[in-house]
This record gives structure tokens, C-alpha cells and sequence, in this order.
């Protein structure tokens, strides 16, 4: 489903990712781990869509196509997926008129009709009961007021109601409590089936014991310096990044 | 800038002299005296200083004087057509027609032919000249029409009254000058919407001050909207006097006319009272609106809020200056003032000045004024979610000019002011029509 071929990356003159190759195939959950400035965060927004980044050498094929090229809405049209580090306020804005206009945004780009106020408001409640949330978010300003846990909390709502094809969760686990964690990765383990796929980066290892990946991959200085399963991660815990750097 | 002040006076002459000795040809002449001390104000002026008023200077607006009696049903604003409310139509600044219900309705140039008019004083208004601008006066020693609206007490008006102020081809470069005052009395309540709007493209001088008095325990809201003609040059004064426990909403939307000033100024009067005064400037290609806030706390225990946002393009400008006087026996005032403005071009601007005067020593007063264009991180979030750059962009747009409702109760209040934000997205391309 996503081939990021060799990619160089930089912003503003400094090369972050420095020659980055991975494979994520549909059903899959990948797992990205690295110490503090390997480029977790980059690649993230990178695939997300970010303007602020230059892509000098590499592609990214998502589905058989490049899509260096799209937009960041086109990518989320295409059913790509970033759950944000740190989710921003947007005051004025409602949490329910922004996922029904996102929603149907996406709809519209496969050429479905849009869904009614009541309709979403339907789709919308369910969910949030099934993530242990609160309904009157939905008359909220988005993110307005929420603590750092309930920001992740409602990124993963909006992933539910959003349905994408390949979902990134850059660092969602941090700064969560363990109920917190477990919800999180109940939302997310309800989502997984043999078409969708995960990209999960985390700079700690105990969110693996919940949602549990296929492939682990160690991102250090903006390349993969190892893969394997999911034991890897557990030797990451054990002896740190180190013997991987330099 | 003498060419402005020698026309006027000679206009002046021409008017005053008209009417026999009374106490409004008295009162003319008084208050155009002031007014000729004043001058017109230049850029040196500290309230005046980022409002360039060289080109309407250097007009020659005629006094009004050509009847216009009638007003054709069909001209009334397509968003105005569905409310049940009772209208009050006044053509170049006179009362043609009405309905009213448990209200009187007046015309003004006939109360101020009245030699024993009971409502004189409340005509004349009682307020400090050392506020007033040469705006203020002009508007005094031209007296001659308008309406009152008188509330008696223990009233509640349930439709609202929707003023309309129609500039037709009569006021083609002339002064329109008149006067429309609202008298509530103890205990009542009423909403009011004012409508402004002219025929055509017609240059002329709109010269209105309104006054509110709000009698002890009264409520008021008001919905003003200005959209005059794109060569107008509209002055407004809004003076509200508040008595104990009166609450007061106005919310202004500014949207046609070639230069603006638009002065607000509530006296909170009496213990207990409250003010809001809300407003939306929206300006684009070479717009000025400049607006004047003052608020006055006379008494002790009343709290004010002003909210003021200007959403500004191509090569427009605005104007917010926000003066709270708080005077020294108004303790435990609770005031405060939020100016905010989004640009939406790299060429738009607005120059925003808070003045704070304080004699109290028991209060509590914030201010707080923020200038910039959308945020593109906000922008980016929506658009990592599926929506279009455009879409996202009137999203934002749109959550910024719904702050000030929250201040609003009425549903046709509500209903009207959304309704006109969103009929200028319209008219500004920022979205299609459909």
C-alpha cells in the first residue's frame, strides 16, 4: 500500500531524512521507533502533506501512485491518516461541523453524497460512546480546552469516523495515562482488518504491548537503520538506541 | 478643508434661517457654533489620526431638501423580507411610514416644529460636549428630521422593530442629516434592527446619530447594519444613556460605503446596568472604517464588554479606538474591551488603539487588541482532514465573525446578522453563490 522509495528530506537547508526506504503492505502494522531527532516527526509530516518540508531525492507511492505531488486535503481524499503529536485548537470552529465537513469532503472526492447534519450526528455519537467520550464535544470548539490525553483521544475519534486506508499515529501514546492508552488502542485495534494499515511511531515501547505490530522499524539520523518483529522493540527497551547510532 | 467648513456654513445660514426663533433654531445655532470651533478635524487630531478625511473634506454636499415621500415596498432588502417585525421606513432621513403596535411612533420634524414639545430635552440630549466631534454637532445644528420611538413601561415589544434608513437618488451629493431616538421606558423590553442602505452607487453624506434611552430594568437589542452606497461617506453616532439594572446589546456590522466612522457611546448610568457593544467591520477594495468606541462608567457596579472584529482585504483599512472612561464613583466596574482583526490580504490594514481612564480605584478592566492573517497551522489541520483550501479558509473565516453572537439572544437577531456575513463572503468571491 506505501512505498516511501529512498526519500531525502529537508527544511529549511537541513537534511533530516537521509536516504529513507520502507514498505507497508494493506493489513499491516509497522512500527517506528528512534531516539529524539531521528526524523519520526518529519516523516510523519512528510506524509501527511507538510509544505514546510523539500523533498530533494526519493518518492513516496501510495497505492501504486506518487503522491509527492498532492495536497495534503488530495492525500486525505486518497484515505491517508495522520494522528497529530499535538493536536491544535481551532476556537470557533466545532468539533461536529469540522468532521462532518471533513467527512463529506472525503465522500465527495469518491463521488458519494454527502451525509445530512442528523445522519453524521448518528455515526458520530456512536463513536464517541465507543471511545468513552464525552457527546457534548461535539458542541465544543475543536480541541478547545482539552487536556493533552483527550486531544489524542479525539484524533483516534476522528480516525474512526474517518475511515482511512492507511493510518499514521505520530506519538500518540505520549503523555497518556494507561486507561487512557488502552482506549486509545482499543479505537485503533477495532479499526484494523487485512485492507487497512498502520504506521505506528513511538518513542516508547509499552504502547507495542497494546497495539501489537507486524514490523518494527529503528529510524536513526533520517534512515532505517534496523527492522525486525516485534521483539525488537522490546530489545530497544532493554538497550536503549546506542548500539544503533554511529 | 476651508472649502468643506465655508459651504457649510453657508448651507447652514440658508437652513437656520428658515425657522422662527425657538428653542431648536436656538439649539441649531448653538450646537453649529461648537461645531465650527471643532472644525474639521485633520490628521493631527489624536482621535482623528488614522483617518484621512481630505477627500470628503473637499466635497460640496448640499443640505437634503428634495421630498422624497413614498418608498416602494419592492426596494426593501431581499434578507429583510421574511421577518415578521414592524417597520419603520424613513426615505433620505424622513419618517414616510410605519406600523406600530404597543409603541408610539413619532416624526421628528414634527415635534421639532412644536413650540412646547415635552420631549425636548430628550431631542437635544444631555451630553457632555467635551465628547462629542464635529460630527456630533453637525448633526445637532442640522436637526430637522428623524423618528421617535417611545416604549412605555412595563412593555415588552415580541416582533422586532426593524428601522429602515433608504437613501434614494434625492440624496445625490447632499448631506442627509437626521435623527432617530429610542425612549424605553421602566421595565421594558424591545429588539431593534437598522438597516441602511442606498440606491445605486450615489455619492451623498449620511450624517445620523441615534439615541437609546434606556429607562431603570429595561433590555435592549440592537442590530445595525450599514450598507450604504461604495462612494458614501457615513457618519453615525449611537448614544445610549443606561439607567440602574438596564442591559444593553448593540451589534454593528459595517459593510457599504466609501469611508466610515461609526461612534458608540453607552453611559452606563445607573447601578446595576450592562453594556455590550459588539461590531463587525467588513472592508475591502479601499474601504476606511474607522471605529470609535466609549464607553462611560458613571456609576458604580456596572459591567461593560466590548467586542470588535474587522475582517479586512484587498488595500481597505480599519480603525478600532476603544476609550472606557471610568469615572470616580463607579466602583467595582467590570469592564472589558477585545479588538481583533484578520487580514485577508497582504495589503489590507488597521491601526488599533486602546485608551483606558481610570478614576476609580475599585475596578477591573482588561483590554486586549490581536492583528493577523488566518493561522496556517489551524488551515493545514482542516486540510490534512480532506477539506479544500478554500473551504478550510472560509471555515475560519466564517468561526471569526461568530464570536459576537454569542452576546446575541434573539433567534432574528441571529438569524439576520449570519445571513449578511455570509451574503458578503458572497459578494467578496470568497465563496460561490450557490
Amino acid at each position: 500500500m506505501l512505498e516511501i522509495v529512498n526519500l531525502h528530506a529537508k527544511i529549511e537547508d537541513k537534511e533530516i531524512l537521509k536516504g529513507l526506504t520502507l514498505k507497508i503492505d494493506k493489513g499491516e502494522v509497522h512500527s517506528i521507533m528512534g531516539p529524539n531527532g531521528s526524523g519520526k516527526s518529519t516523516l510523519a509530516s512528510i506524509l501527511a502533506g507538510k509544505e514546510d518540508y523539500e523533498i530533494t531525492e526519493g518518492d513516496i507511492i501510495f497505492n501504486g501512485e506518487s503522491i509527492l505531488e498532492m495536497s495534503p486535503e488530495e492525500r486525505a481524499q486518497e484515505g491517508v491518516f495522520l494522528a497529530f503529536q499535538y493536536p491544535i485548537e481551532i476556537p470557533g470552529v466545532s468539533n461536529s461541523y469540522f468532521l462532518r465537513e471533513a467527512l463529506n469532503s472525503i465522500r465527495k472526492s469518491k463521488g458519494k453524497a454527502p451525509l445530512k447534519p442528523v445522519e453524521f450526528i448518528k455515526i458520530a455519537k456512536e463513536k464517541i460512546k465507543d471511545l468513552k467520550m464525552n457527546e457534548s464535544l461535539l458542541n465544543r470548539s475543536l480541541n478547545e480546552g482539552f487536556s493533552g490525553g483527550e486531544k489524542k483521544r479525539n484524533e483516534i475519534l476522528q480516525m474512526s469516523i474517518l475511515d482511512p486506508m492507511m493510518a499514521i499515529l505520530d506519538e500518540t501514546d505520549s503523555g497518556l495515562d494507561i486507561d487512557a492508552l488502552q482506549i486509545v488502542a482499543d479505537g485503533v485495534n477495532a479499526l484494523k482488518n487485512d485492507e487497512k494499515s498502520f504506521l505506528v511511531i513511538t518513542h516508547y515501547q509499552r504502547l507495542l504491548n497494546y497495539i501489537v505490530p507486524d514490523y518494527v522499524h529503528v529510524l536513526v539520523a533520517g534512515r532505517i537503520v534496523k527492522s525486525g518483529d516485534k521483539s525488537l522493540a522490546l530489545e530497544l527497551e532493554s538497550k536503549g538506541y546506542s548500539w544503533l547510532e554511529g | 478643508m476651508g472649502n468643506f467648513e465655508n459651504n457649510i456654513s453657508l448651507e447652514f445660514d440658508r437652513f437656520n434661517n428658515n425657522s422662527a426663533d425657538s428653542w431648536i433654531s436656538s439649539h441649531r445655532a448653538d450646537t453649529f457654533g461648537k461645531f465650527k470651533s471643532l472644525g474639521v478635524p485633520k490628521l493631527t487630531d489624536e482621535d482623528w489620526r488614522f483617518t484621512n478625511l481630505a477627500d470628503f473634506s473637499s466635497k460640496s454636499y448640499s443640505l437634503n431638501n428634495k421630498a422624497s415621500d413614498i418608498f416602494d415596498k419592492r426596494l426593501i432588502p431581499e434578507i429583510l423580507k421574511d421577518i415578521d417585525g414592524h417597520f419603520i421606513i424613513l426615505v433620505n432621513g424622513k419618517l414616510v411610514e410605519y406600523s406600530s403596535d404597543n409603541f408610539q411612533v413619532h416624526d421628528l420634524s414634527k415635534m421639532l416644529q412644536e413650540n412646547e414639545c415635552s420631549f425636548k430635552n430628550l431631542i437635544k440630549g444631555s451630553f457632555s460636549d467635551k465628547n462629542q466631534d464635529f460630527s456630533f454637532f453637525l448633526n445637532s445644528a442640522f436637526l430637522d428630521r428623524g423618528c421617535f420611538i417611545e416604549i412605555d413601561s412595563s412593555i415588552n415589544v415580541e416582533k422586532p422593530i426593524v428601522i429602515l434608513n433608504f437613501f434614494d437618488s434625492n440624496a445625490e451629493m447632499s448631506l442627509v442629516n437626521h435623527r432617530n431616538i429610542i425612549s424605553i421606558s421602566t421595565s421594558s423590553s424591545v429588539k431593534i434592527i437598522e438597516y441602511s442602505f442606498a440606491v445605486n452607487d450615489i455619492d451623498y453624506f449620511s450624517n445620523k446619530s441615534t439615541f437609546f434611552y434606556l429607562n431603570d430594568n429595561s433590555k435592549v437589542e440592537h442590530l445595525s447594519i450599514d450598507d450604504g452606497s461604495k462612494n458614501s461617506n457615513i457618519f453615525s453616532n449611537i448614544k445610549i444613556m443606561q439607567g440602574r439594572d438596564s442591559n444593553f446589546t448593540t451589534d454593528t456590522i459595517l459593510i457599504g460605503g466609501k469611508l466610515f466612522r461609526n461612534n458608540v457611546h453607552p453611559i452606563l448610568n445607573g447601578e446595576g446596568s450592562n453594556s455590550n457593544v459588539l461590531g463587525l467591520y467588513l472592508s475591502k477594495d479601499s474601504q476606511l472604517m474607522d471605529n470609535y468606541m466609549f464607553v462611560e462608567h458613571a456609576k458604580a457596579h456596572c459591567d461593560s464588554r466590548q467586542l470588535y472584529k474587522g475582517l479586512l482585504n484587498d488595500y481597505s483599512k480599519g480603525v478600532f479606538h476603544g476609550r472606557i472612561l471610568v469615572h470616580n464613583e463607579a466602583q467595582k466596574t467590570d469592564a472589558k474591551q477585545t479588538n481583533r482583526n484578520l487580514l485577508l490580504s497582504n495589503t489590507a490594514q488597521v491601526d488599533t488603539k486602546p485608551q483606558l481612564e481610570i478614576y476609580a480605584d475599585d475596578v477591573k478592566c482588561t483590554h486586549g487588541a490581536t492583528t493577523g492573517q488566518i493561522d496556517k497551522e489551524a488551515l493545514y489541520y482542516l486540510r490534512a482532514r480532506g477539506i479544500n483550501e478554500d473551504l478550510a479558509r472560509i471555515m475560519m473565516i466564517r468561526s471569526f465573525t461568530e464570536e459576537v453572537l454569542e452576546f446575541i439572544s434573539d433567534d432574528i437577531l441571529l438569524g439576520l446578522h449570519k445571513k449578511v456575513v455570509e451574503r458578503w463572503f458572497v459578494e467578496s468571491n470568497l465563496i460561490s453563490g450557490d
